[in-house]
């Protein structure tokens, strides 16, 4: 889940393990909505009230792989900070697979119902640092006492799929590993919750966006370079999974696997 | 307008483990490996032969095919010079090389043979053309 508005993402804390794609912060500022990106990523957040000190009202939020944008409202001073797993290890961290949570998010008693061990982020801290330091450690040990594990198979189809930018095809990918269609589909849906079709649409359309906003191409080439038909494809799929058009592009968090 | 071919640099899967296995394979010594075992470099003298870690490429901006050993081989190959392509052959499969094709003589007087890398890469192991 990416928030856009005064998203800060913290540099890169030395031992925070493979689990870690990074750690975010957020304080709203004003009353409105943040547009969330699918980006085939799960995060856990806590959510609080930024004006609090110490913090007392906190909700845990587990957020599911997305396939398409949603809007989450928000309220001057509400404050997140979030923690964004890698592909692959929604599993090793919370006990159960992403799939249970496609195209929706656990809130407050439902997150704790799915993952009791999570009511340990849900006691009074003195300022949003803590709240990260209990977040990051929380992991820490989540990921060290589990036995679930990614395995060696997963992280390599998962890291072909990202550097081709989404655009290998399935059976590409099955061939180059040795494996069959059907054990992609499963190591990606268990890895991501979403099958790999979706999976490399969603990386499809991060790329676009990289392309059109760091590298500065035209609708025209950054289609043809992302892998779209043509201009008008790129624009369906950015309509559709972001709600809006390559002419109007808002300020979004893009992912990669070397964050 | 000149350019000078400075790397070659190939985008892997685990940058550590390839560097491993080119010093074994090849005893083609490491320069470095970057902390973030994302980059190294291997010290092959005026032309670098360098790994990054696809997630490089991805960082980039860049959407490259990855090298997997199942796969077929890129469309490109590295050639090494070895005095005794015949013993290098021998000791590149030996540590873990994928056969492709033993050293034999080329009517121009080289010594060629093929190995394809713990990547799936080609390495085309070679003597020196002759003067």
């Amino acid at each position: 889940m990416t928030l856009s508005a005064r998203y800060t993402e913290l540099s890169r804390l030395a031992d925070l393990g493979e689990e870690v794609e990074a750690v975010w912060t957020s304080v709203s500022d004003r009353a409105g909505s943040y547009r969330v990106l699918p980006d085939g990523r799960c995060d856990i957040i806590l959510r609080f009230d930024a004006k609090q000190r110490p913090i007392v009202e906190m909700a845990v939020v587990v957020t599911g792989p997305t396939t398409r944008f949603y809007d989450v409202p928000i309220e001057p001073g509400m404050g997140f900070v979030g923690i964004r797993l890698r592909p692959g290890c929604f599993e090793t961290v919370l006990g159960f697979e992403p799939a249970e949570l496609t195209n929706a998010n656990l809130i407050g008693p439902d997150a704790l119902a799915a993952c009791p061990d999570l009511k340990s982020l849900c006691l009074p801290a003195r300022d949003q640092n803590e709240l990260v330091e209990r977040l990051t450690g929380f992991l820490r040990r989540r990921a060290a006492d589990s036995r679930l594990k990614p395995a060696p198979l997963s992280r390599g189809v998962i890291s072909a799929i990202h550097a081709s930018g989404g655009r290998l095809r399935i059976s590409d990918v099955a061939d180059m590993h040795a494996i069959s269609e059907r054990t992609v589909q499963r190591v990606v849906f268990k890895a991501t919750g979403l099958a790999p079709k979706t999976f490399a649409a969603i990386l499809r359309f991060h790329r676009a966006l990289r392309l059109l906003r760091d590298h500065r191409l035209s609708p025209a080439s950054a289609a043809l370079e992302a892998g779209f038909s043509d201009q008008a494809h790129m624009s369906r799929v950015f309509r559709r999974m972001g709600g809006f058009s390559p002419a109007r592009l808002p300020d979004v968090t893009l992912v990669s696997l070397g964050d | 307008m000149a350019a000078r071919l400075g790397y070659t640099i190939l985008y892997v899967a685990d940058v550590e483990a390839t560097v491993s296995f080119y010093e074994a394979a090849f005893g083609l010594p490491r320069k470095f490996i970057h902390e973030s075992n994302l980059y190294a470099e291997m010290d092959t003298g005026q032309t670098t032969l360098s790994f990054a870690g696809e997630a490089m490429a991805e960082m980039n901006g860049l959407a490259i095919r990855a090298n997997r050993k199942n796969d077929v081989a890129a469309g490109f190959e590295l050639a090494l010079i070895f005095h005794d392509p015949q013993e290098a052959y021998l000791n590149a499969v030996a540590a873990g090389a994928t056969p492709v094709k033993p050293p034999e003589n080329k009517p121009w007087g080289q010594i060629v043979g093929y190995v394809r890398d713990l990547n799936g890469c080609l390495v085309e192991i070679a003597s020196a053309m002759p003067d």
